[in-house]
């Protein structure tokens, strides 16, 4: 046997052994699987009259009771053992950390999977080998950061049985069926994370290269199984299934996995790891970029800031949408919750989250701008840049418009009311639907810009797709505010669903005219190339502001999540009785987040330092600027 | 081009004017007035004539080769988004959302002048002459700046601190975040899932789509649909119950929450907050209507501990009128408004 066929084989082998290690939870664990496997047994034992059925909470199926019910705690040692510390809180800090550091190790796999391959599938080698070299980095960061993300993984579950004892010999007596696959998922994600890294070098053309390709894929669906676990136990604390009344398991663990907000939370979880990692790898090369001293330096990590920019931004558009519907179905399963959360109680923290999400597109949107300045050629558009500031501010100044003002008692007589004649108009959902619509379709409107930036069109069709584009855009900005104004006039069932045709008009923006707007360059005249490194220091300061608002608002949103539940450990099941059943401060809750992102932040700089000790100089075999030689960043441009 | 951008410069200085006068207090703020019911697109139109005047100002002084520094347009653009929001928007902006106004608005003017490097130089040109105080006169400028920043600084922080007699800052829950169920005259409804029994179309039948054919005009003037008048002697179902709903209404309810619903009854004023506009969009046209019944019900003194923070002197209705007297009051209440129930389907 050849040396390449035995590489060959050694790999398809690698391959197999990663599908089986993601199969192997489900194998060992399928007779617990079934429907009430406990049950039969118990059934046998003490006879058919011993049986006791009880109601599920949501699917309103019966079953037969296989669980003891939801403690009843007390304050005390035995349900609530504490330090001299508030428990809720260290928890809070355990609880952030690892989720930090999941998100980040869930999301880079996926990251370096596409850029392995953007790099495979590039025809330019030298491109080829920078896409390879940048994917490869960044699988070793994740290495050291996976590390710590089980450390951070061990402390949480210590925190939990030493803190909140009762609540977690609750939680996972529900969840006791798939446990065991959880951590055996781990197992298989370890294993399929070192094979992957320490096969790179061994697979890297032909063949070869696509079945390492073929285990990143492997790798990330093991990932993303995992957080779908880690998610179904969120989603049974919201809105608990698969339980009677009284918290007592039926016996269908499908039920109880398979909530009412187990799929929103994943899309939503999803979107958002992937604009994190993009943000988090940004940050790091605008980092790296500002500390450069030579000119090869800064155009290799100009050039990363915007791949990870991009592909982040790639999942901060529909970002919005699915948060939308997980609050849609939040308020489906209950209007109490969806009141506290946007009306009520939380509501503020949500103008809070809507500001966050209007820097993050104000960051890339000024990024693009900027990006704007190391191209020849893009001055004509920049001189329209203030109108596109005015559209983004409009759109940004209604989506933060708060519907619960704060205002001191004189002010509130002075208006004369409490719901502001403007302002009010612009606080509910209809108006910030177009608000953040107008938002994202501006956002589309710079990266079409920033595509053609140094290019002329040479397709004898421009000046029509070029009109064609113009109208498109005007239209879509004409319905999304047409539709925001309209939705006052008619029943909230039907407004709600007018978010469907909203979004589908800014999607349309992005489905249909980047792909006019690659074809319109197909073959464009060059003003001159990108020149990698000539790019402004404000532009970093902007991806490091991005990836900055995306920490502080993933810890924002778990925390409101969280508080939604008010004084429930699972909702409407088992009561916290402990002494901290109250919800914080907006204050207090804004400076624990601050400070989470910060200790996220040094700790996340320690680990870059510590891959960058053995990590390869990037290959620069294409000089900063020359015509010609310039990365293509993502999207065809 | 040149008599387009006159025209937007003409806008764009009696604009200037208006809100000139209006900040000075020579008119008042009302003289061009905000339409009710379309105040919101009034104002986004009216800032788009604003920035069609600016620019238009642009365009001419730079014609004339008077073009008007960068730095200054934007300080100015950044005062006028200040001005526009405290002295011609009424009634009054509380401060808090002028403050995140103000701030957005200035990170939009940042992101205006230094989305390219030309402009990030002629905007801070100004500010680097200062520094670098070439000359005697700029030098002189340079101390009066080191004195007087730090003053106003340590002015605004001190203003800040000092204690002040008047009310503090209220946070309060504008929608209390209603119980699952809650229990009327010895009767548990669910609010997720009750509906209420007046909304019934000819055959008797629960049907929202027939209720929301019969109500009111939404906008202006509010008026009713053809032969949907509660009044008509001859009216039956769904149309009767509103009548009766808004027998009880003027009966109980309009003296705190006006004739026309609108917040402003006899009482009103006597109340800060003053009771709740139905007719505003952001109150009843946003809820459930059992969400409603219940609030109606309970009362201020009703809520639960985590519907607080609240403001709310409502008596608890249901020591007084009976569980179909609130619902046919209810169903008043969206009839006049032209407003729908939420629903979730």
């Amino acid at each position: 046997m050849g040396r390449v066929a035995g590489k060959k084989l050694f790999s398809i082998m690698a391959l197999c052994a990663m599908i089986g290690l993601l199969l192997l939870p489900i194998v060992v664990s399928l007779p617990s699987l079934a429907i009430g496997a406990d049950a039969p047994d118990a059934v046998k034992k003490e006879g058919a009259a011993t049986v006791e059925k009880g109601r599920d909470v949501y699917y309103k199926t019966e079953g037969i009771v296989v669980g003891a019910p939801a403690p009843k705690t007390v304050d005390g040692p035995r349900d609530y053992p504490r330090y001299n510390f508030e428990s809720r809180v260290l928890l809070w800090f355990a609880n952030q950390q690892h989720l930090y550091y999941g998100s980040f190790v869930l999301a880079v796999p996926i990251f370096c999977m596409v850029i392995e391959f953007m790099g495979v599938v590039t025809k330019d080698k030298a491109m080829s080998k920078r896409y390879d070299q940048l994917a490869h980095d960044f699988i070793k960061i994740s290495l050291t950061a996976y590390s710590l993300t089980a450390i951070l993984g061990g402390i949480l579950i210590f925190t939990f049985l030493t803190l909140y004892p009762a609540f977690f010999g609750y939680l996972s007596s529900i969840f006791r069926p798939v446990m065991h696959i959880y951590a055996l998922m781990f197992v298989a994600e370890s294993g399929t994370l070192y094979i992957y890294y320490y096969g790179w070098d061994k697979m890297t053309d032909g063949f070869l290269k696509w079945i390492h390709l073929s285990m990143s894929v492997v790798l990330n669906v093991i990932g993303t199984l995992l957080m779908f676990l880690a998610n179904s136990w969120i989603g049974f604390m919201m809105s608990p299934a698969g339980v009677d009344e009284q918290g007592r398991y039926l016996g269908n663990i499908w039920h109880v996995i398979h909530t009412a907000l187990w799929n929103p939370l994943n899309v939503h979880r999803i979107l958002g790891n992937m604009a994190f990692g993009g943000g988090v790898v940004a940050a790091y090369a605008a980092y790296k970029f500002l500390a450069s001293k030579t000119d090869e330096d800064r155009a290799h990590y100009d050039w990363m800031g915007y791949i990870a920019m991009a592909l982040g931004v790639a999942f901060l558009i529909p970002l919005p949408f699915a948060g939308y519907w997980l609050m849609r179905e939040v308020y489906a399963y209950r209007q109490q919750m969806g009141i506290t959360l946007m009306g009520g109680l939380l509501a503020w923290l949500f103008i809070i989250q809507a500001t966050m999400i209007g820097i993050l597109f104000l960051s890339t949107n000024y990024y693009l701008w900027q990006a704007l300045g190391r191209m020849r050629g893009a001055e004509k558009y920049q001189r329209y840049i203030k109108y596109l500031v005015f559209v983004l501010c409009c759109g940004f100044l209604v989506f933060i418009t708060p519907h619960t003002i704060v205002m001191t008692p004189a002010e509130l007589k002075a208006m004369g009311g409490q719901q502001h004649p403007v302002l009010g108009n612009y606080g509910v959902m209809s108006a910030k639907n177009g608000g953040i619509n107008v938002i994202i379709t501006t956002t589309i409107l710079s990266f079409v810009w920033y595509m053609r930036g140094n290019k002329v069109s040479t397709v004898s069709w421009s000046k029509f797709g070029n009109i064609f584009m113009g109208v498109f855009f005007g239209c879509a900005y004409v319905n999304i505010i047409w539709l925001a104004i309209y939705g006052y006039y008619i029943p909230a069932n039907v407004r709600v669903g007018l978010s469907v045709p909203q979004v589908a008009t800014t999607l349309s923006c992005l489905f249909f005219m980047f792909p006019l707007n690659a074809a319109m360059m197909k073959g464009a005249k060059q003003m001159g190339a990108i020149e990698w490194g000539k790019i402004s220091v404000r532009s970093q300061y902007a991806l490091i502001m991005l990836a900055t608002a995306f920490t502080w608002m993933m810890g924002l949103m778990g925390y409101i999540r969280s508080s939604v539940r008010l004084f429930w450990h699972v909702n409407e099941i088992m009561r916290d009785n402990s002494p901290w059943a109250y919800t914080h401060t907006v204050g207090f809750a804004a400076n624990m987040i601050s400070f989470n992102v910060l200790f996220f932040w040094v700790s996340i700089l320690f680990v870059f330092w510590l891959g960058s000790l053995g990590m390869k100089k990037a290959p620069v075999e294409i000089k900063a600027g020359v015509p010609g030689g310039a990365p293509q960043p993502a999207g065809g441009h | 081009m040149k008599a387009l951008m006159s025209v937007a410069a003409l806008i764009g200085v009696v604009g200037i004017l208006l809100l000139a006068a209006m900040t000075v207090g020579i008119i008042p703020s009302n003289t061009v007035r905000l339409l009710e019911g379309y105040m919101p697109v009034q104002l986004v139109l009216e800032l788009i004539l604003f920035v069609a005047g600016f620019t238009g100002i642009s365009y001419m002084m730079a014609a004339m080769g008077m073009a008007f520094p960068r730095f200054w347009q934007g300080i100015l653009m950044w005062a006028f988004v200040l001005l526009y929001l405290k002295f011609r928007v009424y009634p009054p902006i509380p401060f808090s959302v002028r403050a995140m106004y103000g701030a957005v608005s200035l990170v939009a003017v940042f992101m205006w002048v230094s989305a390219n490097e030309e402009d990030w130089k002629k905007f801070k040109q100004p500010i680097m002459n200062v520094l670098d105080a070439k000359t005697g006169g700029i030098r002189i400028l340079r101390y009066a700046y080191l004195i007087i920043l730090p003053l106003l600084i340590g002015g605004f922080s001190y203003n800040a601190m000092v204690p002040k007699s008047e009310e503090p800052i209220e946070l309060r829950t504008v929608h209390p975040a209603p119980p699952a169920s809650t229990k009327v005259h010895g009767k548990t409804y669910t609010l997720q899932t009750s509906q209420n029994p007046y909304r019934i179309n000819l055959e008797g039948k629960y049907d929202q789509d027939y209720s929301n054919a019969m109500t009111v005009e939404q906008g202006m003037g509010r008026l009713m649909k053809p032969n949907a008048n509660p009044w008509d002697k001859d009216a039956q179902g769904y149309l009767k119950y509103v009548r009766e709903g808004g027998e009880i209404f003027y009966q109980n309810c309009h003296f705190c929450h006006g004739d026309n619903l609108n917040g402003r009854g006899l009482h009103a004023f006597a109340f800060n907050p003053i009771p709740a506009n139905f007719t505003d969009p952001g109150t009843i046209a946003q809820l459930q209507e059992t969400f409603i019944f219940w609030r109606v019900a309970k009362g201020g003194i009703g809520l639960p501990n985590e519907a607080g923070p609240w403001a709310s002197v409502m008596p608890p209705w249901e020591q007084h009128l009976t569980v179909d007297e609130i619902w046919k009051v209810v169903l008043f209440e969206y009839w006049h408004t032209g407003y729908y129930p939420r629903t979730w389907d």
